[in-house]
């Protein structure tokens, strides 16, 4: 286990240009001990003031808010004993999502069809055709989407899209993160990032089509 | 400038609409789609629902994290002495 999460932190913080953990032993010296105990206050409080942040892409990575709420718990125990290799500097909610999506993989939640299992989606225009066949299409460019989607239409079709693709479109779309960001915290090449975007957007359609169908 | 012909414009237009939006078209697929959105309302009013959409979707799945979560977070900190 010790092994797994050396390897875990070292592989992590090397991809993002990061020293790995553990090369550092702190000195005796009462200045460096003082100057350490400043540095690890300063990153404490640096990760806390991004939680809220954290905890949005959080709550939309798994089902629940108990999933999330014991994910976050988790992610700070781990960055918070892992803080020296955290590189001042360099994006430290990427940094804190990192370790967040890790430790959600390593829950296993990877045994769900692979992407290129999933079916053909739709095109973009999907949606707003569905909505236009039922009558509910905006009479002009004004009409308001929340007039014909809910917020519990869009939090369920969310959780209905599959993980890969939901991962990206959490981070970009929802978290704000850069396609690069967003490749380096899921370890995958910018292109995925991309296509998966692309792809999960039009199935994210799909799903609040059905889900806006239901409700109807 | 316009689409390629014998192709379906709006076929060609819903498939520039991610890109779009995400600001990735170069500048000739650029001139394509909006030399056909001033023309076209079919496509124009998908384009600004997906805008809207967008923004809408990112408001909804907010979820504001629990008072008490923070308070716990902060209990993981390591302890000064």
């Amino acid at each position: 286990m010790a092994r797994r999460l050396h390897a875990f932190l070292s592989h992590n913080t090397t991809m993002l240009g990061w020293p790995a953990m553990g090369e550092t032993t702190p000195e005796q010296d009462p200045r460096k001990l003082a100057e350490e105990a400043r540095d690890r206050v300063r990153f404490e409080e640096e990760a806390l003031d991004l939680s809220d942040q954290v905890y949005r892409v959080a709550r939309r990575l798994v089902s629940t808010r108990e999933e999330a709420e014991d994910l976050m718990q988790e992610t700070y125990a781990r960055a918070f004993r892992a803080w020296r290799s955290f590189q001042p500097g360099t994006n430290l909610r990427a940094w804190l999502l990192r370790i967040l999506t890790n430790l959600n993989i390593d829950r296993g939640r990877r045994l769900q069809r692979a992407p290129d299992q999933q079916p053909l989606e739709e095109g973009d225009y999907y949606l707003y055709n569905r909505l236009e066949e039922s009558g509910r299409e905006p009479n002009n460019d004004q009409d308001r989407v929340d007039e014909r989607l809910s917020q519990d239409d869009v939090v369920a079709a969310l959780s209905a899209v599959p993980h890969d693709f939901r991962d990206v479109i959490v981070l970009v779309d929802i978290g704000d993160f850069s396609y690069a960001d967003a490749a380096q915290i899921l370890e995958i090449p910018i292109g995925t990032v991309m296509s998966r975007l692309h792809r999960g957007r039009r199935i994210l359609k799909q799903e609040l089509a059905e889900q806006t169908m239901e409700t109807a | 400038m316009s689409f390629s012909p014998g192709v379906d414009p709006c076929d060609e237009c819903e498939k520039l609409l991610q890109p779009y939006l995400d600001k990735q078209l170069s500048d000739s697929e650029l001139a394509e789609a909006e030399a056909h959105l001033e023309i076209c309302s079919y496509c124009r009013k998908r384009y600004v629902f997906e805008e809207k959409l967008r923004m809408f979707v990112r408001q909804a799945a907010v979820e504001e994290m629990p008072p008490d979560l923070k308070q716990k977070l902060s209990g993981l900190r390591t302890p000064l002495f």
